[in-house]
């Protein structure tokens, strides 16, 4: 089996001499004007629906950013690329989407007809062109920091956040039209449904997803040096085949006739067509985390010193649930201050095992740094970072807060269903 | 185990030049220009045959002025809401349906704030009472922008609302008015959504 993980070099080059760096700087500061002037016309249009679109979208991107943090937990991303990506997404991919998917959806009609655009035109002419804008994102991050890209969750985390920006510009933008076409002035009440339909309801299967999977494309044909170019060339056209058909599939007129308009109906409509492509990229991503977490596992591993990382904790740092469920433990064990020691523990480590892979002879910082945290954990009277026996506590309140979730999105389901 | 180099890491090309990036932002012009381009270069118009009434949506038609095109842009039939664009000369005569809940009134007044919502759109001078041949019974006025003039008629009928706007440069929107307004009074709901 290849090697999951291409290490990065250990001090890489300052992208600034990159003549390709300049050319994505270009590429954002027009993307940023455009996008700029759409704001200042929805602004002076609509402030205080624009205003709050703008809150409550930004508010919507905080649990996938986290979310998109843990994935990253073992080999951190800089703060500065993900940025970009996110940027890229927010400001390229949706300036040249705007104009690109409307050319073509117009010629769908064009070289079709109206009642094929009407049916077709959004699930065609749309994902063609944004996931191909989109997964370019990556590739720009590829050509300013390659050696940043270094596994295939790589690839997953900077598509993800590509897609993340792109999804929360086009809500933006969808809410204010939303608000223009509802045509009863500058109200507040379109962007509230925009945000339970396209951030709640359509947001898990969005964007973020489809970006996810194209960029593990790319982290694949940056990486999988072991295989030759045309397998990975054609892995990552099928990543992007299988962001742009789940984003079809979604657009896509299917299942909307015939179950009638209820909340059950739009239920099974999430269900069906957001469902499936939810689980395959889901156990993807899962499977190129694992992978990533089980290299970097094994290269602390290999130190075989239970003072910078037990055999519990080795189970528990290749997984985030563990690794949550180790600083919970030491939450109900020894309070908050040694939650917060376990979370620098883990992190420690994790930088241990991200130098180890690079450049060992520069690892001892990063020892000195674990075994600060273990003597402060043992100071607290809890030694180990590991997963404590399973508390029916942690099991109601998931199943209680899940419950809640239900009752929220059904009673949001009915409005709009009854709507 | 040595210091990686950049050669161990991936085996693409050492330096990720100019020409790479400009590759990546030629697809993105190809993308943002280059489909505009070809949409401009493909006709919109399509003819219609004279007097024969046009299927707009939702069991909705409307028998276009002598003369007018389709313009299958702003064209998108369907079930339970759609939109149909004509062109006269320069002249946009434009009619969507949707399902629509409320009375008249509130059309009307949803109507004229998306008109006023545009910048630099104004309404002018009253609204009209207006009947079509078909019984439907609906509000018209006008509205202008810059240079431009532009008519607005609403109907709302069986969970319907039908809105039309009539928009173009004054003097064109003068010969074609009479047409347009014949035209309006064709709208018909035939039902069968």
């Amino acid at each position: 089996m290849s090697e999951a993980v291409r290490p990065g070099i250990p001090r890489p080059a300052t992208p600034l001499r990159l003549p390709a760096f300049w050319v994505v700087v270009t590429l954002l500061a027009t993307g940023a004007v455009r996008m700029s002037q759409i704001l200042a016309r929805f602004l002076e249009s609509y402030p205080l629906a624009t205003i709050t679109a703008l809150g409550l979208f930004a508010l919507l991107a905080v649990p996938f950013w986290l979310f998109v943090q843990e994935l990253d937990f073992l080999e951190r991303e800089p703060a500065g690329l993900l940025a970009v990506a996110f940027a890229w997404g927010g400001l390229v991919a949706t300036s040249v989407s705007i104009p690109g998917s409307t050319a073509l959806e117009n010629l769908i009609a064009k070289l079709g007809s109206p009642g094929l655009a009407a049916d077709w035109g959004a699930a065609l002419a749309g994902p063609t062109v944004e996931e191909i804008a989109k997964t370019l994102g990556v590739v720009a991050i590829v050509l300013i920091a390659r050696s940043q890209v270094n596994s295939v969750l790589d690839g997953v985390v900077y598509g993800a956040l590509v897609g993340l920006g792109f999804q929360i510009v086009e809500d933006i933008v969808f809410a204010i039209g939303a608000v223009a076409l509802a045509g009863q002035g500058d109200e507040i009440q379109p962007v509230i449904t925009t945000f339970l339909v396209r951030g709640f309801l359509a947001g898990v299967w969005s964007h973020t997803l489809f970006g996810a999977l194209a960029g593990a494309g790319i982290g694949y044909l940056v990486v999988g040096t072991d295989r030759g170019w045309c397998r990975r060339i054609t892995m990552a056209g099928l990543a992007l085949s299988g962001a742009w058909a789940s984003h079809v599939l979604w657009n896509s007129p299917l299942f909307r006739e015939g179950l009638g308009n209820g909340a059950v109906a739009l239920l099974a409509v999430l269900v069906f067509k957001g469902l499936p492509p939810l689980l395959l990229i889901l156990h993807l991503v899962r499977r190129a985390h694992d992978r990533e977490a089980e290299y970097y596992v094994a290269r602390l591993a290999g130190l075989g010193d239970p003072e910078v990382i037990t055999e519990g904790e080795l189970r528990a740092l290749g997984s985030g649930s563990r690794r949550a469920a180790a600083r919970r433990h030491a939450a109900e064990r020894a309070g908050r201050k040694a939650r917060a020691t376990v979370r620098r523990l883990q992190r420690a480590q994790a930088r241990l095992a991200v130098e180890l892979s690079r450049a060992p002879e520069l690892a001892d910082r990063h020892q000195a740094e674990v075994r600060e945290h273990r003597a402060t954990l043992r100071a607290l009277g809890h030694p180990e970072a590991v997963e404590g026996i399973h508390s029916w506590r942690h099991t109601a309140s998931a199943v209680g807060t899940a419950a809640v979730a239900i009752a929220v999105l059904w009673v949001a389901l009915s409005a709009l269903g009854g709507a | 185990m040595g210091t990686v180099t950049r050669r161990h890491l991936t085996d693409l090309p050492s330096t990720p030049g100019l020409l790479s990036a400009l590759l990546l932002a030629t697809v993105l012009a190809a993308l943002s220009f280059g489909l505009p381009a070809l949409d401009r270069g493909v006709s919109a118009q399509r003819g219609l045959r004279a007097g024969e009434p046009y299927r707009v949506a939702a069991g909705v038609t409307v028998v276009p002025p002598a003369g007018a095109t389709l313009d299958v842009t702003g064209t998108r039939p369907g079930e339970d809401r759609g939109t149909a664009l004509f062109r006269l000369g320069r002249v946009r005569y434009a009619i969507a349906v949707q399902p629509f809940s409320g009375d008249l009134t509130q059309a009307a007044v949803r109507l004229r704030q998306r008109i006023t919502g545009t910048s630099g759109y104004q309404v002018t001078g009253t609204q009209l009472a207006v009947s079509t041949a078909g019984g439907l019974a609906g509000l018209q006025g006008g509205y202008t922008a810059g240079d431009r003039g532009g008519r607005y008629a609403v109907f709302v009928a069986h969970g319907l609302t039908i809105e039309v706007t009539v928009s173009g440069a004054g003097l064109d929107l003068d010969h074609t008015l009479p047409a347009i307004d014949a035209s309006t009074r064709t709208l018909r709901y035939e039902g069968g959504r």
